[in-house]
């Protein structure tokens, strides 16, 4: 009898150990999701730019503020005053705070008035509100508007479209290095897919991995030196770490069902992937070993959405976007990590979500056009369409 | 009733039902797939039907339906009847999946690749060579030749 109710009380005590760690977020009474706090805004002035260049270069650095959030120009009372020169493209820029202490005196000298104002802006908004800007930033896509699937760019207003593969038998499955620099995507020139690596500044690629099988769903860790991808060399599908300087790998997920579309949580020491072990695909988190003889723990998330696909991690790590297949169809679904309340973002065909550097905009495809939709205010918009039918965008930098 | 006992049985109820949702344990768990499997050998001399489009299939292709992987009765007959004829030149194949449009994309790329893994796995079990064996999933990003897209498609070399 006393053995028996030790084994009980063991057991007891061994599930509630388990139940802390795996309940389902809706029984997780005590762990209380946090209001999103409001942002601040703040009152910014934009002084006179002074030079030959200098009113152009005004013009471009206030519309990229005004598409900013958390920012109100104005000149009342200003709690920042931006002015600079520009001549010949070249801008130099200052920010001042209303206490005059100088913030920021830089100057910005690439071969683009719009690339410097561009810089200048981004460099604004992180030294006032702390968020990156989004006038650097690019989108990475996929788009067959050749007769192929090629991996094309563009910025965030759907401007500056670059096709930046042209491979014979396409390119797909993008992915963008943190600082955009770099892509790596899959790509089938030797008929079969592999994942290459190309230097977007200097134009040359390499090979990260020819291995047999398939290898596809790259996606660059938060310091860019490594990959996470799914790959097929062992006998079945696997979502792998790859290190880009070393060209070692290390399989991180333990399933023989249909792994896909791993993606970083940014403290760099997570992923989130879908896997679908026969009942339809659904989330799991594992854990990035730090060494090779170190153990990855690998954990199912309860979205309560039995079919998900292509999650991806907030840049705060607060939250996760990713596509649900609903009655209506796929929708695109953010949920609060690693609980809170799911919202539909947008249903009605609406995938392949992707957050914005700051976290304030989520862009994804819907029907082959690319949309962005900011989540604070509800309000989205096509950036491009008519560009062959547009698939897998992802947001960087 | 003993008070112990009593507490044992009403609490161990709540304690079944609060743990049913959690996984079994690895030992306990049914293992519907088998835990063996045979590690891809070198992809080198196997040619892709995206470049050379002549390549002709070694049997009908293997139609799957929905989002399933696993072998039917039909797909496991053919495959065994295409086993015993191996036997006679032992021929190279390429096992090369394939997707419907609409599902995700990088889902589509590793549903194809693992049904193509699932019928080199059957096809090794009933005789053939591992290392004459190669698979590829290409998803929805490439057609193949067969009446229908959700397929398994398999190119002899």
């Amino acid at each position: 009898m006393h053995t028996a109710r030790f084994i009980v009380l063991l057991l007891l005590a061994s599930s509630q150990a388990v139940c802390a760690l795996t309940l389902p977020s809706w029984l997780r009474f005590s762990q209380k999701s946090e209001a999103p706090a409001q942002p601040t805004l703040r009152r910014v002035s934009l002084g006179e730019f002074t030079g030959g260049t200098g009113g152009s270069a005004r013009r471009a650095v206030l519309a990229a503020l005004e598409r900013a959030s958390g920012l109100q120009l104005t000149t009342d009372r200003p709690d920042f005053l931006i002015t600079g020169s520009s001549t010949g493209g070249r801008i130099t820029g200052r920010v001042t705070a209303a206490s005059g202490k100088k913030l920021l005196d830089r100057t910005y000298a690439a071969p683009g008035l719009d690339e410097n104002a561009g810089a200048f802006a981004d460099d604004v908004i992180l030294t006032i509100t702390g968020k990156p800007g989004l006038a650097t930033s690019r989108i990475v896509f996929v788009s067959d508007r050749t007769g192929t699937p090629q991996v094309y760019l563009c910025d965030p207003e759907g401007r500056e479209v670059l096709q930046v593969t042209h491979h014979a038998h396409g390119a797909v499955s993008p992915s963008l290095n943190p600082d955009a620099t770099a892509v790596a995507y899959t790509s089938y020139k030797s008929g079969f897919p592999i994942v290459q690596w190309l230097d977007l500044g200097q134009g040359w690629e390499r090979t990260v991995t020819d291995t047999p099988g398939s290898s596809f769903g790259a996606a660059f860790s938060p310091d860019g030196q490594r990959l996470a991808l799914v790959m097929s060399f062992l006998g079945n599908p696997e979502v792998f770490v790859t290190d880009l300087s070393s060209n070692s790998a290390a399989c991180v997920s333990d399933t023989t069902g249909v792994p896909s579309s791993p993606s970083w949580h940014p403290d760099g020491k997570q992923i989130i992937f879908s896997d679908d072990r026969g009942d339809g695909p659904r989330l799991y988190i594992t854990e990035v070993p730090e060494s090779s003889q170190a153990q990855a723990s690998l954990v199912r998330w309860r979205t309560g959405h039995a079919f998900c696909t292509d999650p991806e991690f907030s840049p705060d790590g607060q939250q996760v976007a990713y596509t649900a297949q609903l009655r209506s169809g796929q929708a695109v679904i953010v949920k609060g990590w690693p609980s809170g309340p799911a919202r539909v973002i947008q249903a009605g065909g609406a995938a392949h979500p992707s957050w914005s550097p700051d976290g304030r905009q989520l862009c994804y495809v819907q029907h082959g056009i690319l949309y962005i939709h900011h989540l604070s205010t509800g309000q989205r918009r096509a950036i491009l369409e008519k560009h062959g039918r547009i698939s897998e965008p992802r947001w960087m930098k | 009733m003993h008070p112990a006992r009593l507490l044992l049985l009403s609490t161990l109820p709540a304690v079944m039902v609060g743990c049913s949702w959690l996984p079994l344990p690895h030992a306990l768990s049914p293992q519907p797939e088998p835990t063996v499997v045979y590690a891809l050998g070198t992809r080198e001399g196997f040619r892709s039907p995206l470049q050379e489009g002549n390549l002709r299939p070694a049997c009908p292709a293997l139609e799957f339906s929905g989002t399933t992987f696993r072998l039917s009765g039909a797909h496991r007959r053919t495959l065994e009847a295409l086993a015993a004829s191996w036997q006679e030149k032992k021929p190279r194949y390429l096992i090369a999946g394939y997707c419907q449009t609409g599902l995700p994309e990088d889902y589509a790329r590793s549903l194809s690749e693992r049904r193509a893994q699932a019928v080199r796995q059957h096809l090794i079990e009933h005789g053939v060579e591992a290392a004459n064996l190669q698979t590829v999933g290409f998803g929805h990003d490439s057609t193949p030749s067969a009446p229908t897209s959700s397929v398994v498609v398999i190119y002899r070399q």
